[in-house]
């Protein structure tokens, strides 16, 4: 049996928004209410183990809405594996940030 | 005190959360700081953007984003955390420029320690090389070919010095024999003996060590003088020796002191001399003489020989050669420069010598990287010459006497075979150095098949662990791809070397 990373409650809070849509490190705050220094670096180790995958918005979307660009997050295939391990562990992570509730906002 | 306008405080914030984000950006390692820097900026925008309903508080909005920006401090320090803890150990050491010399340092700290600890090696390496009292010379019959025979009879000597000399101030006489030497009531040998004219030391220039002093010697007693090889196997270095009476052929002697390690230069392997009155020699046998050249004498000498023409009491004509002590025998420094002079002129013979042979398919280094290559060729090559000489003086002297010919023929091999193959070793390492970082390239990699040689290039790839360079090296060398190349690497590379420092 492969071995699945266990992820800490924080990191696991962190994969569940940006399952529910939450795809952007300042919405991921917000959601979680976690510090920026906490959620950032968080969101880089999830990307590293490959749990996550980020992706910068095309230049061109940023400068019609004159702001910068910013840098989504999506789950990858290992990231959702992982997910349903951790919900299993954190029966109530699914409850703190349902899916409907970045798609309502 | 009129608070600030809205404008002008906001503006402020602005600043000051710019110039926090910026510092925060200065502590994230340098790779990284380009993407970290850029999604701080884009979250801030929208932070701002978030935090602009609370507009009818404008310090608690700029409370809300500036708390945003200190967060990025905790980034960082999240990211120095963990970089530092995930760091390749002694990764930036590994293979590079420093670890060598360090190597090579402590490869010469450990010889030059070996050098002080071993007696024979600390007599030798404080051998200041010839030391000969300028015009000082063995005279042999011409006729005889070899120095370490004695051919000298005592007559000729006496006759010397009874006439007047132009060429020549003083004379002295010496005859080795085997003579039983009687140390204490239990210990006893048979030593070489060498009966000598008591002003033989003076003549050749070599003052006693551990002399015993005149009110002391009294003249009871015939004079003994050790060899230096005698004090240290028999004695122990013992400087209580000096003084005391022994019987030599059944007759007490003196030791009066230690003979210099010049010494060994004359000839007869003498284990001591006992010094005595021409009266005294046994005219008996021949032996050898050592004389001082006049400035006249001196005059006449070529390449360290001169020539004597002399006549005996009968009359009769004799030739002999007069032969330098400061031509005689080398000394450690020059055996040790006469090794490292042919392994310098052998060196082509085991390894290529050109460091000009590669070819940088993208561009030449700059000449700063260049000298820092070439100043790092240097410091190796200075330490392995240092090295050789510390190691072939170990090797050579560890358990033989300084200008034993065994000591002579250990020191000129090994300063040879040292500095020969050290010196092959640092040329093929610096050719494998990478021009920016001086690492070693390594994780060699075969490329291509030998097949297809016409199509593409085969041959083994090796990679700077700094991500620096590739270096190509043919394995069958064609028109088109003969010699190594270095192939520099641009910063698409970077993601493969995220732990290097470029």
């Amino acid at each position: 049996m492969a071995l699945e990373p266990k992820l800490s409650h924080t990191a696991a809070l962190v994969l569940q928004a940006v399952d529910a849509g939450f795809i952007y490190g300042f919405s991921i705050m917000a959601m979680t209410g976690l510090p920026s220094g906490t959620v950032y670096p968080a969101m880089r180790r999830l990307e590293q183990a490959e749990l996550i995958r980020s992706h910068w918005e095309r230049q061109s979307i940023a400068d019609t809405e004159q702001r910068p660009p910013r840098k989504y997050y999506k789950l990858t295939a290992a990231g959702r594996t992982t997910l349903e391990t951790s919900r299993k562990r954190y029966p109530l992570l699914a409850r703190l940030i349902p899916a409907e509730e970045a798609r309502t906002r | 005190m009129t608070p600030l306008p809205e404008p002008v405080l906001a503006s402020l914030c602005r600043f000051l959360q710019h110039c926090l984000l910026r510092v925060a950006s200065l502590l994230v390692p340098a790779a990284q700081r380009p993407d970290w820097w850029r999604e701080w900026c884009g979250e801030l925008w929208h932070v701002r953007q978030a935090c602009a309903p609370l507009g009818s508080d404008p310090l608690q909005a700029e409370s809300h984003i500036t708390s945003f920006c200190l967060g990025a401090f905790q980034d960082a320090a999240c990211l120095r955390r963990h970089g530092w803890l995930n760091r390749p150990r002694f990764a930036p050491l590994h293979g590079s420029a420093p670890q060598c010399l360090l190597w090579l340092a402590g490869l010469l700290l450990l010889s030059f320690l070996f050098s002080i600890l071993l007696p024979g090696v600390r007599a030798a390496r404080s051998f200041p090389g010839a030391q000969a009292r300028p015009g000082t010379i063995l005279i042999r019959d011409a006729v005889a070919n070899d120095d370490s025979a004695p051919t000298m009879a005592f007559d000729q000597v006496r006759t010397w010095k009874r006439d007047s000399q132009r060429f020549v101030d003083a004379f002295a006489f010496y005859r080795v024999a085997a003579e039983s030497v009687v140390l204490s009531s239990r210990a006893r040998g048979t030593w070489q003996i060498a009966q000598a004219s008591s002003n033989l030391f003076a003549v050749a220039g070599w003052p006693l060590r551990n002399i015993l002093p005149h009110h002391e010697a009294r003249g009871d007693f015939p004079r003994l003088v050790l060899s230096e090889r005698i004090w240290l196997q028999q004695f122990a270095a013992n400087p209580g020796i000096v003084g005391t009476v022994m019987l030599v052929d059944s007759r007490p002697v003196r030791v009066v002191g230690i003979a210099p390690t010049d010494a060994f230069r004359l000839p007869g392997n003498s284990d001591a001399w006992l010094l005595e009155p021409d009266s005294e020699i046994s005219p008996s046998g021949r032996g050898y003489v050592v004389a001082h050249l006049t400035q006249r004498g001196r005059s006449e000498m070529w390449g360290g020989l001169v020539n004597i023409a002399s006549f005996d009491s009968q009359k009769l004509e004799h030739d002999f050669l007069g032969k330098s002590f400061a031509e005689q025998l080398p000394a450690p420094a020059n055996i040790y420069w006469f090794g490292v002079f042919l392994a310098f002129l052998a060196l082509p013979a085991v390894a290529s010598v050109s460091l000009a042979e590669y070819s940088f398919s993208s561009h030449q280094p700059s000449w700063i990287r260049r000298a820092i290559r070439l100043g790092f060729l240097a410091a190796k090559i200075v330490l392995i010459l240092l090295i050789a000489y510390f190691l072939s003086v170990d090797l050579a002297y560890w358990h033989s006497s300084v200008f034993s010919p065994s000591g002579t023929y250990v020191q000129f091999v090994s300063s040879f075979a040292v500095c020969l193959f050290a010196m092959r070793w640092a040329l093929l390492d610096q050719r494998q150095r990478c021009p920016v970082c001086l690492r070693r390239v390594t994780h060699p990699a075969q490329v291509g098949l030998v097949s297809r040689t016409f199509l593409s290039w085969n041959g083994t790839e090796l990679i700077c662990a700094g991500g620096h360079t590739l270096l190509h090296i043919p394995g069958l060398p064609t028109s088109w791809f003969s010699t190594p190349r270095w192939l520099y690497l641009d910063t698409t590379w970077d993601f493969l070397f995220a732990g290097s420092v470029r």
